[in-house]
């Protein structure tokens, strides 16, 4: 009967649809490109991560797992071998061989007016080759460790798609094909990226056929989305309304500590740093922080417990390292400083500033989780041990470039690496910039031995020697007070009731990890 | 028959004739006085870091501190007093307000002055600087300003001072074109005394009252912007926080319920700005020779 035929088709319809499932995240950053060898920022990487792969991936700890590369190792001192998963197919059908890994390379190396070029990850590799389409060999000057962790920041491209494509193609998705679990179908700046299912996604379906990624970025518009249901799952939560989400039965909260690292830098290479004087704003006679015991000083005055539990809201925990504790290179023996804001006064004494002396806290006030807080109690404690802090913020923007021109001499920085040698490379190396050593040491700390060991250990090809190696020159490094260490972030999701997500200590938010209970 | 008045005196009955206006009167003198004694009749100096402690933060109303003092109004995220944040907001509200207005006026009333008495390309130049100003929304130059120039009340002082003189340069330049024309400056011209003694002893006593007028509403206005921008980040610093600060302070508060961090510095910031229109709109009446009954 033509009737029922039409009731059966109706109704099956309807079942279609509901089963059509949909994923609507809340980002708090904004996307600038889908062009992955455009601009190396998290939330682009992010949006990127649904679309493309890379031959190395990380997993939830920021451990190396097998990408698109199913295996690599070191064949001689400076060549690493990569074994491609083979049956891999591109969102267009294509298949995945070698050649897209070249020119991947290639095209992240050379990409004209990129703003933040990914080029640094594919400097050390100084000759390709294809020894077959499922093995490639990348040759280096030197013995370089790093160089499968370089390659989880390069996405590989489709080259039949990508020749010639410039950054708009992407945007517009004409030329954004990749192997990821997601094809992307829109990408509108400012707004939203919009994605549909791979099929054939060689690490399994992802639960969602359509996922929406909303750019959100005020805090209280992204919660109030999710609170409403316009959104599924939302993005790191203000601290403000983290109790409330965890006692509201209808969502789902989830944390883990994340690979940011908030510390002060400390001006430790002029003689007169700017705005550092004593009380009564006259010069002083040479630079205090110069002294490892006013770096001591100002370390034991800041009581890192209320910070994480009254500013942060307990997002946050204590940090005794530059890297927070899943982190390869994590140091169980070093722990945060204790708070004795008696011995801090005491040191001061003993470093010849009995009064104290006076300075300005720099800070960002959109960058981090409660910059501008965080800034402002840390200048609470230290003018209780008689440092007269003055606390100035501005956005990051403006900030980043005034911190590298060296205008700030107690400035606050926060930062996120894959492993503990890394980070020393970049905070408290001895700034060389052929090198790429101590990019964001801002203070100018500098330690021959420090630069030795970690000069040694990114020429050792062996993990666990690595790790000891990474070890030893944090423990020798952070013994001087380079930077004051405050906390390790947390990063935190929230989801409606019957979705799960397993967090993440890079902080990306994949929709593909996202999974309905 | 009536008795003769000075021209003060029947401005001073006139603006009695309203209770509203007497009103905003009396709560505005309040709100001078609170904020001009501030440091002595404050619990607390909120902008010395020294006396906040964090352990204190977010405090409800009522409660009390670590050192036993009462935060009758509660504490916002640095366990800073809110009452005490109220009033030496106000100070640097009213303040901000009131100097960036008083430099404006000057500036504007000068400016006028010169435009309208020597016209021509005096005239031209300066109106076509005021017209440039006042085809951008004062908001923008600010924000534009204040991103170049970075936090500061002094800076905070500039930035208000450029986006409102030209509304002062329009107004005065206008009422004086028409007292130009007049016979008494016609008379002091032909007398040949000196233009500066002509425009300011002559012109501008003529030019005041609608400028008195516009100067009250733009004090609010002024403080309104000061508020705004400070909500924004780029008014005053964080640790001398103004109302318009310690608003934005507790805005991240409101959806978890820790209203008053924003709630009372915003009623405070109303009141003033209601009060100073208040006593604004009736000045108008009474200085509006049109409206004379």
């Amino acid at each position: 009967m033509p009737l029922r035929r039409f009731l059966f088709a109706v109704i099956a319809a309807f079942a279609l649809t509901a089963h059509a499932a949909e994923l609507r995240i809340g980002l708090a950053a904004d996307v600038t490109s889908l062009d992955p060898h455009y601009l190396n920022v998290a939330p682009n990487n992010n949006a990127a991560w649904h679309v493309f792969d890379a031959l190395v991936h990380v997993d939830a700890n920021v451990r190396l797992v097998p990408g698109l590369a199913i295996s690599w190792r070191a064949i001689d001192s400076t060549t690493w071998e990569f074994k491609l998963r083979k049956g891999v197919k591109f969102h267009d059908g294509s298949d995945f061989t070698a050649e897209d890994v070249i020119f991947s390379l290639e095209r992240a190396a050379t990409l004209a007016a990129s703003p933040g070029p990914f080029a640094s990850f594919v400097k050390p590799i100084t000759a390709k080759q294809i020894v077959d389409p499922w093995t490639i060999r990348l040759k280096t000057a030197a013995p370089y460790a790093m160089l499968p962790h370089d390659l989880n920041s390069i996405f590989i491209v489709s080259k039949k798609a990508a020749t010639g494509a410039r950054t708009e193609d992407f945007n517009s998705a004409r030329a954004a094909v990749g192997t990821g679990p997601y094809k992307l179908l829109r990408f509108a700046r400012g707004d939203r990226v919009e994605l549909a299912r791979n099929d054939a996604y060689w690490g399994g379906k992802s639960a969602w056929d359509k996922v929406t990624l909303r750019i959100l970025p005020a805090d209280t518009a992204r919660v109030a989305a999710l609170l409403a249901g316009d959104l599924d799952a939302i993005e790191n939560i203000p601290t403000a309304d983290l109790t409330r989400l965890k006692t509201n039965a209808n969502f789902r909260l989830e944390q883990k500590v994340s690979w940011r690292t908030m510390l002060l830098h400390m001006d430790q290479y002029r003689d007169h740093p700017p705005r550092l004087s004593d009380k009564t704003g006259k010069p002083l006679a040479k630079n205090p922080f110069k002294d490892a015991r006013v770096r001591l000083a100002v370390s034991k005055a800041i009581n890192r417990r209320a910070i994480v539990e009254r500013v942060m809201e307990g997002d946050a925990i204590a940090a005794g390292n530059l890297v927070s504790p899943p982190v390869f290179g994590y140091v169980d023996a070093l722990k945060p400083e204790i708070y004795e804001p008696e011995a801090a006064k005491k040191l001061l004494a003993e470093a010849g500033y009995p009064d104290g002396f006076a300075l300005t806290l720099y800070a960002p006030n959109d960058r981090y989780v409660n910059d501008e807080q965080v800034a402002q109690t840390v200048a609470q404690m230290l003018a209780r041990v008689g440092i007269q802090t003055k606390v100035e913020t501005m956005p990051a923007s403006v900030y980043f470039g005034r911190a590298r021109a060296g205008e700030f001499s107690f400035a606050l920085l926060g930062w996120g690496s894959f492993s503990g040698d890394l980070a020393l490379r970049a905070l408290v190396a001895t700034p060389n910039a052929d090198k790429g050593y101590g990019a964001w040491n801002w203070g100018r700390y500098s330690n021959p031995k420090v630069d030795a060991l970690l000069e040694q250990g990114f020429a050792t090809l062996d993990e666990k020697k690595r790790e000891a190696l990474a070890r030893e020159a944090a423990m020798l490094a952070l013994k001087d007070v380079p930077v004051i260490l405050l906390h390790h972030q947390l990063a935190s999701w929230a989801m409606k009731k019957g979705i799960a997500y397993r967090p993440r200590t890079d902080e990306y938010t994949f929709a593909h990890q996202f999974r309905p209970q | 028959m009536q008795r003769e008045q000075t021209p003060l005196q029947r401005i001073v009955a006139d603006f009695a004739e309203s209770r509203l206006a007497l009103s905003g009167l009396a709560v505005l003198t309040l709100i001078l006085l609170v904020a001009l004694f501030a440091p002595l009749i404050s619990p607390q100096n909120p902008y010395d870091l020294a006396q906040l402690d964090v352990l204190d933060s977010r405090l409800p109303p009522g409660s009390r501190s670590g050192d036993g003092l009462t935060f009758w109004l509660g504490s916002d995220d640095q366990g800073r007093d809110i009452l005490s944040g109220i009033f030496y907001g106000l100070r640097i509200s009213l303040g901000v307000g009131v100097a960036s207005t008083l430099c404006a006026v000057i500036i504007g009333l000068t400016m006028g002055l010169c435009a309208a008495y020597f016209g021509g390309r005096t005239d031209g130049v300066i109106m076509r600087f005021v017209d440039i100003q006042l085809s951008f929304p004062a908001i923008l130059i600010a924000l534009i300003l204040l991103a170049l120039l970075g936090q500061g009340i002094g800076k905070t002082i500039f930035a208000l001072i450029m986006v409102q003189w030209a509304y002062y340069a329009r107004t005065v330049r206008s009422t004086a074109l028409v007292e130009r024309r007049k016979e008494y400056i016609e008379a002091a011209v032909c007398l040949a005394l000196p233009p500066s003694r002509i425009v300011f002893r002559h012109l501008l006593p003529n030019c005041l009252p609608p400028l008195i007028v516009i100067a009250t509403v733009q004090v609010a206005a002024a403080i309104a912007l000061e508020a705004t921008l400070s909500y924004l980040g780029i008014g005053v610093p964080i640790t001398e926080p103004s109302l318009g600060l310690l608003i934005k302070n507790g805005f991240d508060y409101m959806l978890s319920g820790k209203y008053w961090i924003s709630f009372f510095p915003g009623i405070a910031l109303l009141v003033t700005i209601v009060s100073i229109n208040l006593v604004a709109d009736q000045l108008r009446d009474v200085l509006n020779p049109r409206l004379q009954k």
